[in-house]
Formats: structure tokens, C-alpha cells, sequence
């Protein structure tokens, strides 16, 4: 025979299921026990009302979806998942794949090469990380900068290289030994396919 | 007790998370569906825990990545879930006005995924606030903002009683609160709340009940 107290406690838990279950159904109406102290029905409906659920950050669960990814892959791959590296250090380049090399990387996976664990992968780098991203790589893979400070100085140089290479062309040598190149090769030093490329660095850098 | 089909079928429909697990365990990288199910809850409840945004991303953070590691030892313990609810369930004949058991969700509406993933996440939460206890906490009045209803007056009152609640329920003690969430948050039934922290489903029902009761109390004593 149940005591008072615990007779009480069930039907408060039956009054609880019967909240939840019309919160669900987003019924307006919510089955009331008379015989339940009306204080507790008042404190039931409260803490439905305040007790929200939270949702994370999308920062923070798409951060967390990647690191989880890594971990799934190495467990593929017969490593503790545990020992998975951060998602994405500031400052590093990370390839980012698109459907083509997805293709690839699931033959390499049927094949059952070595490369089949980080292969098996590829359907959730993409769509997982940046499932809301539109998919840009329809061509073969790209490096991806992942922002940092290094990363900003390393490109800035890699410019004025090509900014230097450009003008260098676009100025030939007035010296001996180019003077010498040009007349035995006999012609001009902005012909051909190579000066189409140079022209085509000249453009991209002016 | 159930005949052997009997059970089959019950167990069947226990886990409904069953086909994604099976999933996962079969390709760890499909782990991100039940990731993605879970997350905001297991979140939540390490949040109304710790009451601090950075500990309760910490906290999930590991509990899902303990749950991925774990995913290949994990086994949906349905006889053990079942054998609980049987031991526990009342006998007595059911209470005159009463809502009809059969509405009650625990049976079909259970997963057993869900309690294991909770009973990483509390083991998690518990060491998280070892380490956060001596840290200052910022408010969890800050959860009642969550509530962002177009009408002002609206969202005034739901902040105010958002407020309210959150008060109360941090006024409670650890055991009382821990149930409360579980069962308000996320929405869990006894039996779960119960398989998560150990005790048996009458001591939940009784939690849960002195838990209202303290709350109403403490409500009645806030209008005064």
C-alpha cells in the first residue's frame, strides 16, 4: 500500500507527464488534478514556462561537430578518438574538400587502401564543418586559410614576389649578358605562352 | 513479467535512438546525428548545473567526446531499464480522477542512449564543478533572456518568471535541482531520471514532488 506522501508524489508525477505530453501536442489545455495542492500545479507551470532549453553557440557546435569528426576518423583508423588535435589552430591551412575529391576518396575507401580512414571522412568535412557554406570546390582542392597573424604575413610576402616577379619581366636586363640572351634567342621577351602567364600575374597583382 | 516475444517486442521500441547507434558503431563518423540530437540538451543541463556558458561548453565537450570513445563498449541495457521500472512501478490500483497510465511516455518514448550519454554527463558535470567551485559564477538569470517574444508585455512577464523559477531552483538542494532539470529541460520521464542518477523511480517521484513543493513555497514567499 502506497503512504500519503508517496501516493501524492505519483500523482504529481502524472499531472508532470500530462504537461509535458500537451506542451508537445501545443495543446492549450492542460489536464488539472483538483486533488493536487494548487501551489504545486502554479510552481509546475512556472518551471515549464522559465526552464528553457539552451542551445549552444553554432561557433561552438560546429567547433565541436569537426573535433568530433577528427576523433571519428582516428577511430577508424585504430587510434583512441581522445587524442584528436583541436578542429582548426588559428594560423593553419586546412584543405577543404569539395564532391569531387569526395568521389575519389570513396573509391580509395571501396579499394580498402590505407588512405581509406581519412577517405571515409570526406562526407563529413565538408557537410559537417561548413554544411551551411555553399559548396565552392566543385574543382580539385585548394588550400583554405584559417585566419592568424602569420598567415597574413606569409601571403603578404608570397604578393610582393609575384609583384616583383611581374615587374621584373616587364623590365628586361640592360646588361651585357642580356642584351647577349636577346639577340640569340631573337626575339622579343614578352612572346609566347610564359608571357601570357606573366601578363596574367601582372594583371591579378596591379 | 514479459514472455520472451513479449520482451522482444518492448525492447524493440525501447531505445529509439537503437538504428542511429547501430549506425555509429558501425562508422563513428555517422556519430554526428546523435551529436546533433543531444547536444542542445546535454548542453542545457550542464549549463543549468555549472551556470557558467564556458564550463558547460567544457563539460560538453567532453561528455561527447567520452560518448564517442565509449561508443564501442556502450550496450543498451534494456533488460536492466526494464527490471528497474518493474521493481519500482507501483502496484496499486490507479488513482480515482487520475491521468491514465498509458499516456505516461515512459515506455515507448525511452532511450537507453540517452540515459547512458546523462550518466557521462553527470559524472562530467560533477568533476567540472569541483574544479569551477571556487570561481565566481555569473547568474543564470541570464537563461530567462533566452525568452524573446515579439509582444513586450509578454516577454516581460516570461522574463519575469523565468526569473522566478531559475531563483527557486537554484535555492534547491543538489539532488532535488539535478532531478528538476532533468525532468523540466529535458523533458525526461522517471524512469530515466532515475536510471541517470541511480535511485529508484519511487525516490525520483518523491524528489520531484518535494522539489514543487519547495519551489511553490519559495514562489509564495517572493509574491509576499
Amino acid at each position: 500500500m502506497l503512504g500519503n506522501g508517496s501516493r501524492e508524489a505519483r500523482r504529481t508525477e502524472l499531472y508532470l507527464d500530462g504537461l509535458i505530453a500537451a506542451d508537445e501536442r501545443r495543446a492549450q489545455e492542460v489536464p488539472v488534478d483538483m486533488d493536487l495542492d494548487p501551489a504545486v500545479l502554479l510552481a509546475a507551470r512556472q518551471l515549464r514556462d522559465g526552464l528553457v532549453r539552451i542551445h549552444p553557440s553554432f561557433r561552438f557546435e560546429e567547433a565541436l561537430a569537426t573535433r568530433l569528426a577528427n576523433g571519428a576518423a582516428r577511430m577508424k583508423a585504430g587510434l583512441p578518438a581522445g587524442d584528436a588535435a583541436p578542429a582548426a589552430e588559428p594560423g593553419t591551412i586546412a584543405t577543404f574538400r569539395g564532391l569531387a575529391a569526395a568521389g575519389t576518396a570513396g573509391q580509395a575507401e571501396a579499394e580498402g587502401s590505407a588512405a581509406a580512414p581519412a577517405a571515409s571522412f570526406r562526407d563529413i568535412w565538408p557537410v559537417t564543418a561548413f554544411r551551411r557554406l555553399p559548396d565552392m570546390t566543385t574543382g580539385p582542392r585548394r588550400p583554405y586559410l584559417v585566419g592568424g597573424v602569420g598567415v597574413g604575413v606569409a601571403s603578404a610576402a608570397i604578393s610582393l614576389g609575384a609583384v616583383y616577379v611581374a615587374w621584373r619581366y616587364s623590365h628586361p636586363a640592360s646588361g651585357r649578358m642580356g642584351r647577349a640572351v636577346r639577340a640569340a634567342h631573337g626575339r622579343s621577351s614578352h612572346s609566347g605562352r610564359r608571357s601570357g602567364v606573366i601578363n596574367g600575374i601582372r594583371g591579378v597583382v596591379s | 513479467m514479459f514472455s520472451k516475444s513479449e520482451e522482444g517486442a518492448r525492447t524493440a521500441r525501447l531505445d529509439r535512438d537503437r538504428g542511429l547507434v547501430e549506425e555509429a558503431r558501425r562508422d563513428p563518423s555517422r556519430f554526428d546525428a546523435l551529436y546533433r540530437k543531444y547536444l542542445a540538451q546535454v548542453y542545457s543541463y550542464a549549463y543549468y548545473e555549472l551556470r557558467d556558458h564556458h564550463a558547460a561548453e567544457d563539460a560538453t565537450e567532453r561528455v561527447f567526446m567520452q560518448a564517442l570513445a565509449g561508443l564501442p563498449r556502450f550496450e543498451e541495457r534494456v533488460d536492466a531499464f526494464l527490471a528497474a521500472r518493474a521493481a519500482t512501478a507501483p502496484v496499486a490500483a490507479p488513482l480515482p480522477g487520475a491521468i491514465p497510465a498509458a499516456e505516461t511516455p515512459d515506455m515507448t518514448d525511452a532511450s537507453t542512449f540517452r540515459v547512458w550519454l546523462f550518466r557521462i554527463a553527470r559524472n562530467v558535470v560533477a568533476n567540472e564543478r569541483r574544479t569551477y567551485r571556487r570561481r565566481p559564477v555569473s547568474s543564470l538569470e541570464a537563461a530567462a533572456e533566452i525568452h524573446s517574444p515579439d509582444d513586450v508585455v509578454e516577454a516581460a512577464a516570461a522574463r519575469e518568471a523565468g526569473t522566478a523559477a531559475w531563483q527557486a531552483v537554484a535555492r534547491l538542494p543538489e539532488d532535488r535541482r539535478r532531478a528538476v532539470v532533468l525532468r523540466f529541460v529535458d523533458e525526461m520521464s522517471t524512469a530515466e531520471i532515475a536510471a541517470i542518477l541511480g535511485r529508484s523511480e519511487g525516490a525520483v517521484r518523491v524528489l520531484l514532488h518535494r522539489a514543487l513543493r519547495s519551489i511553490a513555497a519559495d514562489l509564495r514567499g517572493q509574491l509576499n
